[in-house]
């Protein structure tokens, strides 16, 4: 049985922030600004599911460009070096880092899954029977990302599907 | 001095790997608990030092901490678990389990780098 919790934006925010800093802008000279904007587009997302004690999905979201920028900054290398591998793998470590760090703000018993990434928008995988709870939707570098938290609503599992 | 660094994200092995070449340290990858294992087991020179990922395929990071303190052989390494893990409870069991010190992700490369001086294992002219 899942528990209701509260992870709002300003939780996200700041572990989007820690993130920023310790990887992908050390300098901080280059932040992601918040846009506020739920339907900005996306090309690339990457996931993790939380089972247990809360069912749900943390989803990164952004550019191919954008998550070209966060490879290159990852792993030290010019974005024109960064290779669909690389972009894989960093966008799946930063689905990651925020869903290991949401999971501690839930009820004990919370499993995190290993990352999943899907080189297409977040638009195309929207999992089903859920519900948007929270979310940071910004622009980094003219480039538009989105981190967001996603409900199952498992208890309507049994209803009409509507 | 020799680190192994023990990521299923290659990602993070090079950041890991990065900050200890710069300590000095020459580095070693493993993708999971049990590809550091095999390596270990044909290393005649045990690291000083591991940092390791929880949740990795194959063998997780604390099925490898508790390997390696069964191991005599392996009873010199610095364990250093470098996880998304945050929860207190997590925490105690890696500690229980064997492990020297806890690295939470995100971590700065000057955090990671505090935290190994803390251990000693910052060699004096390191570039920290």
């Amino acid at each position: 049985m899942s528990v209701e919790v509260e992870v709002n934006e300003n939780d996200l925010a700041e572990m989007v922030e820690q993130v920023w800093e310790s990887y992908l802008d050390p300098e901080g000279i280059n932040p992601l600004i918040p846009t506020y904007d739920e339907n900005q587009p996306s090309e690339v997302h990457s996931s993790v599911s939380i089972s247990g004690s809360w069912t749900g999905h943390i989803v990164y979201a952004c550019s191919i460009e954008a998550a070209r920028r966060a490879a290159a900054a990852f792993l030290a290398m010019e974005p024109d070096e960064v290779s669909q591998e690389d972009l894989s793998d960093v966008l799946g470590e930063l689905a990651n880092i925020v869903g290991g760090n949401v999971k501690a703000m839930l009820p004990p018993g919370a499993f995190l899954s290993l990352p999943q990434v899907v080189l297409a928008p977040e638009s195309t995988a929207r999992f089903p029977n859920t519900e948007r709870i929270s979310g940071v939707y910004g622009i980094w570098d003219g480039e538009p990302v989105s981190i967001s938290m996603w409900h199952s609503r498992a208890d309507n599992n049994q209803e009409d599907g509507a | 001095m020799r680190a192994m660094v023990i990521d299923d994200s290659r990602a993070m092995r090079m950041i890991l790997k990065r900050i200890v070449t710069k300590l000095n340290f020459d580095a070693v990858e493993a993708g999971d608990g049990q590809e550091a294992l095999d390596l270990l087991a044909d290393m005649p020179e045990v690291p000083e030092l591991a940092l390791i990922d929880w949740n990795m395929p194959n063998m997780n990071g604390l099925e490898f901490v508790t390997n390696v303190r069964a191991d005599p052989r392996l009873r010199e390494m610095t364990l250093v678990m470098v996880t998304t893990e945050s929860e207190q409870s997590q925490i105690v069991r890696a500690l229980a389990a064997g492990a020297h010190e806890y690295v939470i992700k995100p971590f700065t490369e000057g955090a990671m780098i505090e935290k190994l001086a803390l251990l000693g294992l910052v060699p004096t002219g390191a570039n920290s």
